[in-house]
């Protein structure tokens, strides 16, 4: 998310969980939400690329976001699911602990994101507080961690000859 | 509308490749000493094409060299510039430039400097024209334009009665006459021009086509009105003049009929020598006899019955064209009129007839369209004949469905498959100027180049063999001295060679160069940090090292490769197609660089086995045989290693979840085991599960939405919708148990 995007001033941002923390992506990149399915795995792929799956007859790999940022994996429960999301032109899927909202949020209302923990450099692209739909109000906001998906994409490849 | 111009220019340029394409091999066929004069001819008619639009569509740098191109072309084809080897030599280098000029123009970019090859053209016209006493230059340059205004209207009413076909009365001798000395006639072109009807509707601009006559020294000289409506009938769409232009004698006939190439058939086009009408239409052209002896063309005989039924000579026999002593006496006029007719046309018509073959241009996208329903259609015929029984499938007459769906198949296939030749072509061009910048002379022979590939694998391989012929002559071959020193002719040669071998195509790219320098690829690959110093490994392995991403030995950094991004792209694409790359080299005698391609990239017979949860695709063109091991036919050799005894011989086996990583603890007795051969590694026995059955898969690329993944051939969507992955076996066995050369995955 570049500096032309963020003067934008009003976009939507499809947010949700892993793990105690909420994320965002933009609303423009999502193809489509679906349940979680063991993808077909395949060899001598990163730990993260979980496999690949058929999505309306194309193959798309399947990939965990939290191992992809350098966290643990994420736990499999009745809500995970995977959002299947266009990076320049490619398709993949990201596998989510919970799809939480649509959100609009304000461009100017996007700030820096300081030094997260993550071992891709870049994929986060800025912080938001939005309001969330709970009903404790004692904690209507949260901060949301907004990704920069071209960041994450899984084109690159280095082939090892040590 | 834009984007309607946008489209016609883009079919121009389309057509400029294929101009380009036809030009580069007469061009070179004359370099090879053929000088006949179809195919300079040929060379000339595809340059003079070339100018043709470029004159249309406003590419006033292409057109202007086009133009001088042409008229030595032009020269040389009338023979009188012999088309020595030297003149050879300088028109493929216009060609070259042409090329850049066609690039430039459809790029938008700055058009390529010309003037150097603009004044060795000159010097051609000048010295060799003038060396050959019997020419007489046919004033190509355009002859001094007459200032008429953009239409040509100005000398209307008067001049339109000069030309009024009706106007004059030629007799049966004269016309005769004229017929016969033809050949030498240099007497004036008469042109007369009607756009069809439509013509301004579907978007045909006869300006153009006068701004192209004009070129050639043509003037207008009147504009017939005749058919002109009143105001109030008047159609601004319509188009209702026929202009008259007035032509040098010496300009070819065919040159003037070329102007017309873009003109609707049914437009009013007449051709003469002074005032002989020749007539040119699509129809079968039927002269009419009229009281004086004129006729024009009429759309076809039915009409001339119903319309002149007043000649009564005629009308009994349509096909006139043979002198009829039949036809009445009345009308002697017309006969020499009608053989003038009919000579010429028939004349001019026999290459026009063989130049328009049969062929429609279809966007390549429809052609993938229709190739993947037609996979859809195999994969569910599969499906169908899986779920019956033989019974049930001879009642529904499935096996004649299959056999129909099966011709469609190959038919869509071989609509897609192309000459190599195409992916070829740009090679001599590559080579030209290679030889100029390295000043190393490379001789290039080609064998194959009509073995027919999928249109797809033909453009992914252009820039493989790109990098391969630079590599090649940029560092295989060696200077011309260190060539004579070694005892081997001056020129150094490529041999660049495709043939089919089952379901593979086989690219060769080899060069009789030095070999590769096995000592300081291996110390580059130490000082890049590619392999450790102290690596062990083979011959082979240190040769596929120059295809190591970053990998360069040359000592400078060249124009032409010494980037290191050469060959490791080559490796890439190469696995990308879901084909393989083999290196093999002899120092002192050359390298041979050898790409194994697959035949098309969508469908492929392939055999379902089964791992575990996980099936996987083999294609059935290496399945030699399947093994249902006993107990001890399966010997470990090492802890990591097995071998299968079959009939007397020791097979390696491989289990096909541990080449993946994935664990399999069946004993080998509850295994199956397929023999497969591979190119690299000889026959080879996988063990796996079970087997499913036989099927054809649409082949899905791992590409697509990921990068490709060594050992797989991509992958496929079964019936019940899961993901099978397609294994391509040679790269597997290969491979071995160790994954040096896999593929780690993506950057962290």
């Amino acid at each position: 998310m570049s500096t032309e995007e963020t003067e934008l001033d009003e976009r939507k941002i499809v947010t949700f969980t892993l793990g105690s923390r909420l994320f965002g992506i933009d609303m423009r990149s999502l193809i489509e939400i679906r349940e979680w399915e063991e993808p077909t795995p395949l060899p001598s792929v990163p730990p993260y690329v979980k496999g690949v799956t058929n999505l309306r007859g194309s193959v798309v790999p399947v990939v965990g976001l939290s191992e992809r940022l350098g966290w643990a994996p994420s736990e499999l429960h009745s809500r995970s699911c995977i959002l299947v999301v266009t990076i320049n032109g490619r398709h993949a899927g990201f596998l989510v602990d919970e799809v939480q909202d649509i959100v609009v949020i304000q461009g100017s209302e996007i700030q820096p994101a300081p030094d997260v923990e993550i071992n891709e450099q870049g994929a986060i692209a800025g912080l938001v507080k939005i309001e969330r739909r709970t009903h404790d109000t004692a904690n209507a906001e949260a901060m949301c961690l907004l990704l920069d998906l071209d960041a994450l994409s899984l084109t690159r490849q280095v082939p090892d000859f040590a | 509308m834009s984007d309607e111009l946008d489209e016609i220019q883009g079919i121009f340029f389309e057509e400029c490749t294929e101009g380009l394409a036809v030009a580069e091999a007469g061009l070179s066929a004359m370099a090879a000493g053929d000088a006949s004069s179809e195919t300079i001819a040929g060379v000339f008619r595809a340059v003079h094409s070339i100018k043709g639009g470029s004159g249309a569509f406003g590419h006033a740098a292409l057109l202007a060299f086009s133009h001088r191109f042409e008229n030595v072309l032009d020269e040389v084809r009338g023979g009188r510039i012999p088309a020595s080897g030297e003149v050879t030599q300088t028109l493929l280098g216009a060609f070259d430039i042409l090329s850049d000029h066609v690039a430039a123009a459809q790029g938008g970019s700055e058009p390529p400097a010309d003037a150097g090859m603009l004044e060795q053209l000159d010097a051609i016209l000048e010295n060799k024209g003038a060396s050959v006493p019997t020419s007489t230059p046919v004033a190509p340059e355009p002859a001094p334009v007459q200032e008429a205004d953009e239409f040509g209207f100005t000398p209307v009413a008067a001049v339109i009665e000069d030309f009024d076909p009706f106007g004059f009365e030629p007799v049966a001798v004269e016309l005769d006459d004229l017929v016969s000395a033809e050949p030498a006639e240099l007497a004036g072109w008469t042109v007369r021009f009607g756009p069809s009807r439509g013509a301004l509707g579907n978007g045909g601009e006869p300006m153009l086509v006068i701004r192209e006559l004009e070129e050639m020294g043509a003037a207008v000289t009147g504009v017939d009105m005749e058919t002109l409506p009143g105001l109030r009938d008047l159609d601004p769409e319509d188009s209702y003049f026929v202009w008259t232009l007035r032509l040098p004698g010496t300009v070819a006939e065919q040159d003037i009929r070329d102007c017309f190439d873009f003109v609707s058939p049914d437009s009013l086009i007449e051709i003469a020598r002074e005032e002989l009408l020749v007539v040119l239409v699509d129809d079968p052209v039927v002269p009419e006899a009229d009281d004086f002896g004129v006729f024009e063309p009429l759309p076809a005989p039915a009409d001339l019955l119903t319309l002149v039924p007043v000649t009564a000579g005629v009308t009994g026999d349509i096909a006139p064209l043979e002198p009829a002593p039949a036809a009445a006496p009345v009308v002697v006029a017309p006969q020499p009129a009608a053989k003038a007719v009919a000579d010429k046309p028939k004349a001019e018509a026999r290459p026009a007839s063989v130049e328009v073959a049969q062929t429609i241009r279809v966007d390549l996208s429809k052609l993938d369209q229709l190739l993947n329903l037609v996979g859809e259609l195999v994969i569910r015929g599969s499906i169908l004949s899986d779920r019956l029984s033989p019974a049930d499938q001879e009642r529904v007459e499935l096996p004649e469905l299959s056999r129909l769906t099966r011709q469609i198949q190959d038919n869509v296939m071989s609509l897609r498959a192309q000459p190599i030749k195409q992916a070829f072509s740009r090679v001599p061009r590559m080579l030209r100027d290679l030889s100029a910048e390295t000043g190393k002379k490379v001789i290039l022979e080609t064998i194959g180049e009509m073995t027919e590939v999928d249109k797809g694998v033909i453009e992914k391989i252009g820039d493989p063999l790109t990098h391969m012929i630079r590599n090649a002559v940029d560092h295989g071959i060696e200077s011309a001295e260190e060539r004579i020193a070694a005892g081997k002719p001056e020129e150094g040669t490529i041999h660049l060679s495709a043939e089919q071998k089952g379901a593979r195509i086989i690219v060769r790219v080899r060069d009789d160069g030095r070999g590769i320098n096995r000592e300081r690829v291996r110390a580059k690959a130490i000082e890049r940090g590619i392999i450790a110093a102290d690596a062990a490994i083979s011959d082979e392995e240190i040769d596929g090292l120059i295809c190591a991403p970053g990998f360069s030995t040359a000592e400078t950094i060249s124009n032409i490769s010494g980037r290191g991004v050469g060959m490791d792209v080559v490796r890439s694409n190469v696995e990308a197609l879901g084909g393989r790359l083999e290196i093999n080299s002899v120092p002192g005698e050359g390298t041979t660089f050898t790409m194994a391609l697959p035949l098309t990239l969508a469908i492929l017979d392939g055999m379902i086995v089964r791992l575990g949860e996980q099936r996987f695709v083999l294609p059935l063109a290496n399945v030699i045989e399947t093994v249902q091991p006993e107990r001890g036919q399966v010997k470990e050799t090492s802890p990591t290693s097995e071998v299968i005894e079959l009939r007397g011989q020791y097979l390696p086996v491989r289990r096909v979840g541990e080449l993946f990583g994935m664990r399999s603890l069946r004993p080998a007795e509850e295994s199956l085991v397929i023999i497969v051969e591979s190119e690299t590694a000889g026959n080879v026995g996988l063990m796996v599960d079970t087997i499913d059955n036989r099927r054809e898969v649409v082949i899905k690329s791992l590409e697509d939405n990921l990068h490709p993944i060594r050992g797989l051939g991509g992958a496929t969507i079964l019936g019940d919708g899961s993901i099978a992955l397609i294994l391509d076996i040679d790269a597997l066995v290969a491979t071995g148990g160790s994954s040096k050369y896999a593929l780690k995955g993506m950057a962290a």
